[in-house]
């Protein structure tokens, strides 16, 4: 039952000529899980998922794939043969048509699933003979993720597959994903910045600053572990650090205090007693709140 | 299918390659006859220089067919046209997709950047092939219809010098296609690279007579009938050299 | 029938749905023996995450509110775990009462004691109920 995570990254580094994009990530990705992955734009995203495919080399630490190394070049090889991967800008050939497309994509996979092929073209609307360069941002994200979906691929890799569309086609993405991992058992590695779809579909998610991971989890857990805090005092609010665990956050405006922690309310709250708040207040904290206060305390 | 890939990318400047070539070779085997006239009026022209002593040259060989066929085809129409080719064929490569971003599709997939290399170079060799031989098989062809001929074997033969000779351009625009990401520089640069040689060789031919144009022109074959191997096969090593320093430039490089 | 659960509101999607079912079982739009949608369609038609999906039928399972027979898909159970609510309701009514006795012998206010009532149910991870 304790499956190998299909995702492990433990202290990756990438070091650009001036920039290190990547400083010691650390990250697993639990069989059949959809994964979100979310960040600041420059964050390191991108340059992570490119690691796991081999497109570009780690400066240090490691990232394993189906346990096998991703900067190996014939274990990434076999990593992508068992790997769907959009890419965040879903360049594709603007030479080639659908079809032409399909016909270069599908002899690498002999896993091909011709019937997935034969309903995505139906419900993404995708004509074979249509050209790459006429066709609209949404349009090239559903090609590329029924190229993508069609491989009998045991992992997706997805950066920011909803970017840039509108609502009606991100629905369908979405759709198609969520229909994917139902019927096929894949695993999902998204990065995003659309927090209302990570929070729709993920079940873990981890977010990336400047480089590091600053917080990983099952997000049940963290919808469950994060509480804002707000004590209200007769008088200035006090300059209290707490001593629980978890405390994201602390903001002090006139006599209202203002606590975001990771770590339940009942630490905060037994701290809180001792300085005698007028009133009490514990509510859940949305993913966008955790995101924006855990890549904001880095400041 | 990244045959079929390669195919799809190069398909138009191939075909247009061709094209120009096959009117080219039927434009100098028609015009044979207008020249053979002329071919009295030459001895009036007067040159001086080492140009001169080209066109002189020029003249003195295409006073019969086959000198003719060697001196304004396989010595100058085909050897420069070819060699362009060789370097638009060559400098558009995996990276010249990089600036419009198709080049992660291709990277994602399950093909070694050393297999992405071998295929695209051997596609562009094969058109480059075609491109040397097929045009030249053209004059035997039609040459009868100016009431000459040309062997079939000599066609075959300068045909495959030019080639074995200059897949080096070939190489080198798909080595600096590794290293641009634009397709403007490898090509300039191996075309620049070209026409420095090929000056070079004109100009110090008294020193230096073994130049590489003059291998891809077959002069030797032309003059003696001996197939310059020596020659060839290091043209042919340079080649294979480039393109493996291509698969290593390639296998280092970050997308 | 099953409508979409709020991803943002802070309350885990499986608890929505374990809500959306138990409301639908008691205005009787779900009638015991009902099928529920299967885990996979349920998903996709919904666009949430289909181990969501497992876990809310697992916990209403748990709950005697369903019972997913092996192969055959996921039923309303014949008591539609509406007794078993019911009864759980009205037996711990009396903890309820006695305790915001207490709290008004105290000097608290209505409000006031609602409001720590709402403060410790929202931090729900110490007062048992489904687990995450």
């Amino acid at each position: 039952m304790a499956d190998a995570p299909v995702i492990e990254i433990a202290g990756l580094q990438k070091r650009y000529a001036s920039v290190d994009a990547v400083r010691g990530l650390d990250l697993q990705v639990p069989r059949g899980s959809i994964f979100g992955f979310l960040g600041r734009n420059g964050a390191g995203k991108t340059t992570t998922i490119k690691m796991l495919l081999g497109m570009a080399r780690p400066s240090g630490g490691s990232a394993r794939v189906f346990g096998l190394a991703a900067d190996a070049p014939h274990a990434s090889v076999e990593i992508r043969r068992r790997t769907g991967f959009v890419s965040e800008d879903k360049e594709l050939y603007d030479f080639m048509t659908v079809d032409d497309l399909v016909r270069f994509t599908a002899p690498f996979f002999p896993r091909w699933r011709r019937d997935l092929e034969e309903r995505y073209r139906r419900t993404f609307e995708l004509r074979g003979d249509m050209k790459v360069k006429t066709l609209s941002r949404g349009m090239r994200t559903k090609l590329a993720l029924l190229l993508a979906l069609c491989r009998g691929a045991e992992l997706l890799v997805l950066d920011e597959p909803t970017a840039g569309l509108d609502p009606a086609v991100t629905e369908e993405v979405l759709q198609a994903l969520v229909g994917h991992v139902a019927r096929d058992e894949t695993t999902v590695f998204f990065s995003s910045h659309q927090i209302a779809e990570v929070e729709q579909i993920a079940d873990r998610i981890a977010i990336i600053d400047r480089g590091r991971a600053v917080l990983t989890g099952a997000l049940d857990d963290l919808r469950d572990n994060f509480r804002r805090v707000q004590l209200v005092f007769d008088r200035e609010a006090p300059q209290t650090t707490f001593r629980a665990a978890g405390v994201a956050r602390v903001r002090r405006q006139g006599r209202v205090l203002t606590v975001v922690t990771s770590g339940g309310a009942e630490p905060i709250l037994d701290e809180a007693r001792a300085l005698g708040p007028v009133s009490v207040d514990v509510a859940p904290v949305t993913l966008k709140d955790i995101f924006l206060e855990t890549v904001a305390t880095e400041d | 299918m990244l045959w079929y890939k390669a195919w799809l990318e190069t398909r138009w400047r191939f075909a247009i390659g061709l094209a120009i070539l096959m009117v080219s070779a039927c434009g100098l085997v028609f015009a044979y006859p207008q020249v053979a006239r002329l071919m009295p009026l030459a001895s009036t022209i007067e040159a001086r220089g080492e140009i001169g002593r080209r066109v002189q040259e020029a003249v003195q060989l295409s006073r019969e067919y086959h000198g003719y066929i060697w001196s304004q085809w396989f010595r100058q129409n085909l050897i420069q046209m070819w060699t362009v080719f060789a370097a638009l064929l060559g400098a558009g490569g995996l990276l010249s997709q990089a600036s419009g971003g198709a080049a992660l599709y291709t990277l994602s997939m399950p093909a070694s950047r050393a297999r992405l290399l071998v295929v695209r170079a051997a596609a562009g060799l094969g058109e480059l092939l075609v491109l040397a031989i097929a045009p030249s098989l053209l004059i035997p062809l039609l040459s009868p219809a100016v009431g000459d001929s040309y062997s079939v074997v000599d066609a075959i033969v300068h045909g495959a010098c030019l080639f074995l000779g200059g897949a080096v351009f070939y190489a080198l625009a798909v080595l600096l296609s590794t290293i641009f990401a634009d397709i403007w520089r490898p090509l300039l640069i191996s075309l620049a690279v070209a026409v420095v040689m090929a000056l070079g060789e004109m100009f110090v031919r008294d020193v230096w007579p073994h130049g590489i144009f003059s291998l891809m022109n077959g002069e030797a074959y032309f003059r003696t009938r001996h197939v310059p191997w020596a020659g060839l096969i290091v043209t042919t090593a340079a080649a294979a050299a480039l393109l493996y320093g291509a698969a290593v430039s390639l296998a280092q490089r970050d997308f | 029938m099953l409508f979409r659960p709020n991803p943002s509101l802070g309350v885990p999607i499986y608890l929505q749905l374990m809500e959306q079912v138990k409301h639908a079982v008691e205005t009787g739009a779900l009638r015991p023996g009902d099928q529920l949608p299967g885990i996979r369609p349920l998903a996709e038609e919904l666009v949430i995450n289909p181990n969501t999906v497992a876990k809310a039928y697992r916990e209403l399972e748990h709950e005697g509110v369903i019972e997913l027979r092996h192969g055959a898909g996921a039923f309303v159970t014949a008591h539609g775990g509406g007794r078993k609510a019911a009864d759980k309701v009205r037996a711990a009514q009396p903890v309820v009462a006695a305790a915001v006795e207490r709290l008004r012998a105290r000097g608290l206010t209505d409000e006031e004691i609602r409001r720590m009532f709402e403060a410790e149910l929202a931090g729900l991870t110490r007062t048992g109920g489904p687990r995450g």
